[in-house]
């Protein structure tokens, strides 16, 4: 239950980092570079640096190398994971009677 | 010689029964004609009636405009991405050109092995590559594609609406397509209307008329050719001199008549 509540927080810390995870959740097929995801939000790179590096040590995001460039993409593995654990965390608190 | 069918019927007939297998084949055309529209019945027809799976590449209009727009005309891409028989590719023209060590269609074709690609467009590696290396990067990118066996759409936008505008030849891109097909707004009788042209196939005839076309509910479907109309190409659209005469003389027994 907390790692849900830990989870969320962690997930909505920002409002970057909120951005970044309805682009991804609405186009799972993007694979670009940390600026042309940051074009796509209309941000810089260096103003989301923090916030991908935090959802890539959650697992949600993942880096990988292609030829120079260094390009983020989705884990939908994981973040089918993570929407569990965040479901799982707000259901317990509907049944507390807490939202 | 295996032909790949676009699926839409008439268009299939213009090109004697379809691209030729594996070829490069380029959609050229200004904004609003509806290349994109096309590029994604040729993929959605490809796996729905030809078994051919099939990847589109985007550079710059998100995945989600695209689904929303394929919904539009009953196309349920992202069903076919959950059945492995599709995938939406969103990235930067830099990085498709990376070629290196791993590309980036490396690993959806392993995933799936499609048979049919969509490039969203190469007019956006004009952002990247110098205008005097646009050749050589384009044709190591059509070869690369060649070479994993897939049948190519590559769009390229124009940017005049109207009037000549050939922008292709510019960059000496039109030698390295095996196949182009021409999208434009013309103006007959001051209302606008779009018609469609086969500009080039290599290795095989084709109708070379230029035919009216329209985006219905289903997509595009071709009708017939501007028969009666002469310079529609350059912008100076009139009726051909028979029918001009024709008309005449019409004009000239109905007044005789009053």
């Amino acid at each position: 239950m907390s790692e849900g509540k830990e989870m969320l927080g962690k997930l909505l810390s920002s409002e970057i980092k909120g951005d970044l995870l309805v682009l991804f959740h609405k186009n799972p097929g993007i694979i670009d570079t940390m600026d042309g995801v940051a074009r796509r939000i209309g941000r810089t790179a260096k103003a989301m640096e923090e916030d991908v590096k935090d959802l890539v040590g959650l697992g949600l995001l993942g880096i990988k190398r292609i030829g120079k460039y260094e390009v983020i993409f989705l884990n939908s593995t994981k973040d089918k994971e993570i929407q569990e654990t965040v479901a799982d965390y707000l259901k317990g608190l509907k049944k507390e009677g807490g939202v | 010689m295996e032909r790949v069918r676009t699926g839409i019927s008439e268009l299939d007939a213009m090109l004697n029964g379809g691209f030729m297998r594996g070829d490069t084949v380029m959609v050229a055309g200004s904004a609003g004609t509806g290349k994109t529209t096309l590029a994604l019945q040729y993929l959605v027809n490809g796996i729905t009636k030809f078994g051919d799976k099939g990847i589109y590449v985007t550079f710059e209009q998100l995945p989600d405009q695209i689904y929303r727009d394929a919904t539009n005309y009953g196309w349920d891409l992202q069903k076919l991405e959950k059945e492995d028989k599709f995938r939406l590719i969103c990235t930067s023209p830099n990085i498709f050109l990376e070629t290196e060590e791993e590309h980036i269609l490396d690993e959806p074709i392993k995933e799936i092995q499609p048979r049919r690609i969509a490039i969203d467009s190469l007019t956006h590696l004009e952002m990247f590559v110098p205008k005097r290396e646009m050749r050589k990067e384009a044709y190591r990118l059509l070869m690369y594609l060649k070479t994993k066996g897939l049948s190519s759409l590559s769009i390229w936008e124009t940017p005049q609406i109207l009037g000549q505008s050939f922008s292709i030849t510019e960059v000496g891109l039109s030698f390295l397509l095996d196949c182009i097909v021409l999208l434009k707004f013309v103006e007959i009788e001051s209302s606008m209307k779009k018609a469609l042209l086969i500009l080039k196939m290599r290795g095989s005839d084709h109708d070379k008329r230029l035919r009216e076309f329209k985006i219905t509910s289903d997509g595009i479907r071709i009708f017939a050719p501007f028969e009666n109309y002469e310079c529609i190409l350059t912008g100076t659209t009139r009726k051909r001199a028979e029918e001009r005469f024709a008309e005449a003389i019409v004009e000239g027994i109905t007044q005789e008549k009053r």
